[in-house]
């Protein structure tokens, strides 16, 4: 691609001045799809020299900085610890190996791809984001955020959390992008259900999740219903890839397995 | 701008430009092993090992290679040769422009895997796309290849 | 018969030298400072060039040639790699005041490097006058718009070609009376089928490069399935002689049909000839998809007459194809839908095959493995089911009763060529029972058929298809090849044969290790080049075992006659009393090495070269047969299904290296498979390719099937080199009925339109409700 410059700042301060200097300037994730959507940069920002691939265990929460590969996030034994592992279970079907030794977390988590197969199990957990300069948001907030952020997101930070959990990518080749992806965690008796790739970005699917954290237990009846309404509450469109009608019965068919699954 | 590298164990500097991929960068140096098939990360044609681990070099900025060693199948000769034999044995070659790819993952699954097993093995080279082959021979000839230096 | 080298574990020739790295495909070839070659392309699926303006591009520091339809000539030609007079019509023009697809050529620049060559693109302006484009290629006929109204195009002998209706070529042919047949039956079903524009997807994108030797001639390296075609369609459209053009391939990174017809290589020729520099062209992968071939999509609709007791009785089968923008391989492909498919049930009374090929502004479709008999074996094999399950029969017992045996013929064969009639054969070798039993035996089939409930919304099934393929064509595919003989002892092969991937190479070396009794390492092969080969006419209608295979063995049985002839004269002996086992030569208690006879013709006495030269013209197409099985596992909730198991049985005759055929076949399977369940052909409301991408049209991975077992049927094919037929198609022909069989017996659900997808079942799963 054509480009003026490439950069690695030494601090974040300088990798933020950098960006607002010029919408032209373009921070880089892994950079695996920049071409794709950019034939132009001015400068290409490198995030490489500011120590943010490490994960850290920070008692009751692990703290993933952005520049973590997939690969590594996917090795990582910390992160196979949260929940049964979703998290891994979700990462290892994007793409291939060399692939995820390039792409990075945060590139995942920034660019809000609406295919994601990682942030929906992030958003079925606790998960913060942390962004330069001291701004913090849940992923869900960030999800609905609307319009453009300057600011640089540097970790990722997941809850500890243990339980039963489900995710299920839909997809037609093994290396396909997903058609519909549920994750779906039971953390100490409260279910998060997240959707995503409808074709949009994952969201939660509140009311599914009212129907069933109001429960004492959960009959099958009550379960066909949160499928029902998961189904239903949230918007689903139709690409080459599946129709909403299609993409709406595999979701209620994989939140019901699923709700069955980390109900039992 | 200029970036140096440790390339097939020497020491280079190559001018590039800020927007060049590391693809392309080794192809004009004559580093032919390297393949362009997609040129999307999609294909896995293009794989080279960076600090021994595999990338997809067409979407690899040629100035991220900084400092580091970037190796292809030049520099791993010996062992190319024997995986050859494997797939050679269990008529896995056919038009071979996946091959040199899919070799630097293999040597990477070597280093990085104890004990894979099938499914292991599978979705570990699963981002090396053949169309020639139908991969059942690709993935004896591994199974074969990592059997022999258990 | 027992052989040494032919149907022996052989290792390719050249796998250990490309895996290695060496420098072996084109591009690897492309001289260094080649200018480099872009083409502007089309951004409307038809329209009309009215004003075109490359004053700028020209301008661009680092530009030295900017072509439009105003500087190149004004000839019609076919693209398409075939021999000559080729069957398709000369419709495409280098570069034209038309563009008829998105992806279409419409200008060509060539620069000092990439970047000025795509800022050159964006410099030149376009005035386009757009037309309402033709989409739909089932209303393509007789549609008001035209897609090829110009002048100074023709068929070069009756294909059906009338353009102004939008037809590309028509054919049609009929044995006996199929309605009155049809309607003394006691079921006639008729079932329409659709097949997909599929691509080849070979991961070698296309790519030419040209320069002028010290002789001043045209050097052309291309990735090409055929080198003589390439070289003599240059030369008839540009003028200039054959013998001023060499064309070489070099390694080809796959073909598949789709490196069967012209890509960039005039683009190259033309800045080479003005510029006097070398040039090069690849093709993006975008490109790839949407400049290049498809196959073609057909609506084929099929009607199959029985009686209760299950005898075939009629098949009428009438298809449409879309052969595009042009017309490349329109006639042939159509043709083989019928003539490599209806032949399977070979004793009815009757049976009619015909429709046409339309053109539309769509990608351009062309040859691809197969190339029509995975159309119509969708169609012919899935209505055989529907019939079975009218008639109540088992699909196996309805195929044993009615499917083509050894000894057999049909009247098709006879009617039917390529392109022009065909000729009558007998199914010399036909294992086909043996391949439906011993399929049905490998997959399980008693167990399993229907299906199975494996949970509570599992179900496994199996599914299967029969087919039939062809080895080369006769009387029109000819081959050649030369035996040189080296001090020493050892043989230089050079064969025009194309090897594009299969191992032609290392084949056709073993046909002359074995006849000449020696081993692989002594036959250093040399194939695809011009000016130093033999003719072949290249790599398709699966010829090169077949038709190369057997100008090899020709050649090499009269090297040794020379050979013992020359020892002989040595010996002074008769030809008679010398025994030759390939090494040495013996007389009685005399012996003279090879090695020595070699050395003493070059150097010392009588010194001559010895070579050898042979051709062949196959006089029959022996088809392969083959039984393909599934075994899938499906979710009759969400319509999801998985590859379990894909069981081939393949009569190819004599497998020269067993290995190599295996290979053929799995990769065949593989790419059905593709075709069968995951790649989707999706276009725009305005034309534009969306399955551009390997990101957006999916070929199967290494996780995708989860099991292959490929056996072959013991068969000694008398005509072909050792017993051998061909085994290059005919791995792709069975999946898509297989699986859409496996699916009806999954679930009751009938997928008539490519690909079986988990939604089409989910819907049909749904109807009604």
């Amino acid at each position: 691609m054509e480009a003026n410059r490439y950069l690695r700042p030494a601090t974040l301060e300088e990798a933020h001045q950098i960006l607002l200097q010029d919408p032209k300037n373009v921070l880089l994730g892994g950079g695996l799809w920049l071409k794709k959507s950019t034939s132009f940069a001015n400068a290409l920002v490198d995030l490489g020299a500011l120590g943010l691939d490490t994960i850290k265990d920070l008692g009751d929460v692990v703290e993933v900085g952005a520049m973590v590969s997939l690969r590594d996030f996917e090795l990582s034994p910390l992160l196979k610890n949260i929940q049964g592992g979703i998290l891994i279970e979700a990462v290892s079907q994007i793409m291939g190996v060399a692939f995820r030794n390039s792409a990075t977390i945060g590139g995942s988590v920034a660019g809000r791809f609406p295919f994601s197969d990682i942030i929906t199990p992030l958003l079925a957990l606790e998960t913060k984001l942390v962004f330069y300069p001291h701004k913090e948001m849940t992923l869900n907030d960030f999800l609905s955020f609307k319009g453009r952020l300057s600011d640089i997101l540097t970790h990722i930070v997941i809850k500890k959390s243990q339980g039963p959990s489900f995710f299920k990518k839909v997809k037609t080749t093994a290396l396909d992008f997903a058609v519909v992806n549920v994750a779906i965690a039971n953390i100490d008796g409260k279910y998060r259900i997240a959707i995503g790739s409808r074709p949009s970005v994952a969201s939660l699917a509140s009311k599914s999740m009212e129907v069933v954290n109001n429960a004492k237990n959960l009959s099958n009846e009550l379960i066909n219903k949160a499928a029902e309404l998961a189904s239903e509450e949230l918007l689903y469109a139709s690409t080459g890839a599946a129709s909403a009608e299609y993409r709406k019965a595999l979701a209620k068919a994989y939140v019901k397995r699923g709700l069955e699954e980390v109900s039992k | 701008m200029k970036v140096n590298f440790n390339l097939n164990g020497r020491y280079v500097s190559y001018d590039i430009t800020p927007g060049e991929y590391l693809a392309d960068t080794l192809r004009s140096h004559s580093v032919l092993s390297v393949k362009k098939a997609c040129d999307e990360a999609a294909c896995g044609a293009c794989t080279v090992l960076l600090d021994g681990r595999p990338i997809l070099s067409c979407s690899f900025l040629s100035a991220r290679v900084e400092g580091r060693n970037v190796t292809t199948v030049e520099a791993l000769q010996d062992e190319v040769d024997e995986i050859s034999d494997f797939f050679a044995d269990e008529g896995a070659d056919q038009c071979g422009f996946c091959n040199t790819g899919l070799a630097l993952t293999i040597l990477a699954l070597r280093k990085e895997l104890n004990n894979p097993t099938d499914e292991d093995i599978k979705h570990f080279v699963a981002g090396n796309l053949c169309r020639c082959s139908g991969y059942q021979s690709q993935f004896k000839a591994i199974k074969k290849y990592l059997e022999a230096h258990k | 018969m027992k052989t040494k080298v032919v149907n022996q574990k052989t290792p390719s020739v050249d796998g250990k030298g490309i895996m290695m790295g060496r420098p072996a495909f084109t591009d690897d070839l492309a001289e260094a400072n080649s200018l480099i070659v872009k083409v502007l392309r089309s951004p409307h699926a038809f329209a009309k060039i009215k004003k075109i303006d490359v004053s700028k591009a020209k301008a661009l520091t680092g530009v030295e040639v900017v072509l439009t339809h105003h500087d190149v000539p004004r000839k019609s030609f076919t693209r398409a790699g075939q021999g000559y007079p080729e069957p398709s019509p000369h419709d495409k023009f280098i570069l034209d005041e038309y563009v008829r697809y998105v992806g279409d050529e419409v200008a060509c620049v060539a620069a000092i490097n990439e970047s000025i060559a795509d800022q050159a693109l964006k410099l030149i302006e376009v005035e386009y006058e757009v037309l309402e484009p033709v989409l739909d290629y089932e209303t393509a006929y007789e549609n008001k718009n035209i897609i090829h109204p110009e002048d100074g195009i023709h068929e070069m002998f009756p294909i059906g070609f009338e353009p102004k209706k939008n037809v590309a070529a028509a054919y049609d042919m009929h044995v006996g009376d199929v309605e009155d047949a049809l309607s003394k039956c006691d079921v006639v079903i008729d079932e329409t089928y659709y097949t997909q524009a599929q691509a080849h997807a070979m991961l070698e994108p296309h790519t030419a490069n040209a320069r002028l030797d010290y002789h001043n001639r045209l050097v052309i390296y291309t990735a090409t399935q055929t080198p003589y075609h390439v070289r003599r369609i240059i030369s008839q459209t540009l003028d200039m002689p054959i013998s001023k053009i060499r064309v070489i391939k070099p390694r080809v990174g796959g073909g598949f049909g789709g490196k069967q017809a012209i890509h960039g290589e005039f683009f190259v020729s033309l800045v080479t000839l003005k510029t006097k520099k070398p040039s090069k062209m690849i093709y993006s992968r975008q490109e790839v998809f949407e400049s290049s071939y498809t196959r073609h999509p057909m609506r084929i609709r099929m009607r199959l007459g029985a009686m209760k007791d299950g005898t075939l009785k009629a098949i009428d089968c009438y298809s449409l194809s879309d052969t595009g923008a042009y017309g490349e391989h329109a006639l042939t492909v159509f043709m083989i839908t019928g003539s490599k498919v209806l032949p399977l049930y070979n004793k009815v009374d009757a049976v009619r095959f015909g429709g046409r090929v339309v053109y539309t502004n769509h990608v351009s479709a062309g040859a691809y493995r197969g190339y029509g008999a995975i159309q119509g074996n969708f169609a012919l094999e899935s209505a055989i089911d529907v019939l079975a399950k009218r008639l109540n029969i088992d699909p196996l017992e309805l195929r044993r009763k009615n499917m083509m045996e050894e000894g057999e013929t049909s009247p098709i064969f006879a009617i039917m060529g390529e392109g022009t009639e065909g000729t009558a054969m007998d199914m010399d070798t036909c294992k086909l029972r043996y391949c439906l039993d011993r399929g049905a035996e490998l997959i399980g089939w008693k167990d399993k058929y229907p299906f199975v409930k494996v949970g509570p919304n599992k179900v496994r099934a199996v599914g299967m298809a029969i087919a039939m393929q062809g080895s080369g064509i006769p009387y029109i595919d000819m081959a050649a090849a030369t035996i040189k003989l080296n001090d020493d002892g050892f043989y230089n092969l050079t064969v025009g044969a194309t090897d594009i991937g299969q191992g032609s190479d290392t084949v056709i070396t073993q046909i002359v290790a074995e006849a000449l009794m020696t081993s692989v390492d002594k036959v250093i092969i040399y194939s695809s080049d011009t000016d130093l080969t033999p003719f072949d006419v290249g790599a398709y209608a699966s010829s090169t075992t077949y038709v190369s295979g057997n100008a090899a063995l020709k050649a090499a049985l009269k090297m040794k006659s020379m050979l013992i002839k020359e020892a002989a004269n040595y010996l002074n002996s008769k030809e008679e009393e010398v025994v030759f086992d390939g090494e040495k030569f013996t007389s009685k208690d005399k012996v003279l090495t090879l090695s020595d006879l070699a050395n003493r013709l070059y150097y010392n006495e009588n010194q001559h070269q010895l070579t050898a030269t042979e051709s062949y013209v196959g006089h029959k197409s022996p088809p392969p047969f083959m039984a393909g099985y599934v075994e899938i596992e499906l979710d009759t909730e969400t319509g999801e299904y998985d590859i379990l198991h894909y069981v081939s049985v393949v009569d190819c005759g004599v497998t020269i290296n067993p290995m190599l055929a295996k290979g053929q076949v799995e990769g065949g399977i593989v790419q059905g498979l593709g075709m069968a369940c995951f790649e989707d052909v999706k276009y725009s409301n305005r034309g534009k390719l969306n399955s551009n991408s390997f990101l957006y049209y999916k070929i199967p991975s290494m996780l995708d099937v989860k099991k292959l077992t490929t056996e072959f049927a013991e068969s000694f094919e008398e005509s072909g080199p050792y017993g051998a037929k061909s085994v290059g198609e005919i791995g792709i022909d069975t999946p898509p009925a297989a699986i859409a069989n496996a699916v009806a017996n999954a679930t009751g659900v009938r997928i008539n339109k490519l690909p079986v997808t988990p939604e089409k079942i989910f819907q049909g799963l749904n109807k009604g409700k």
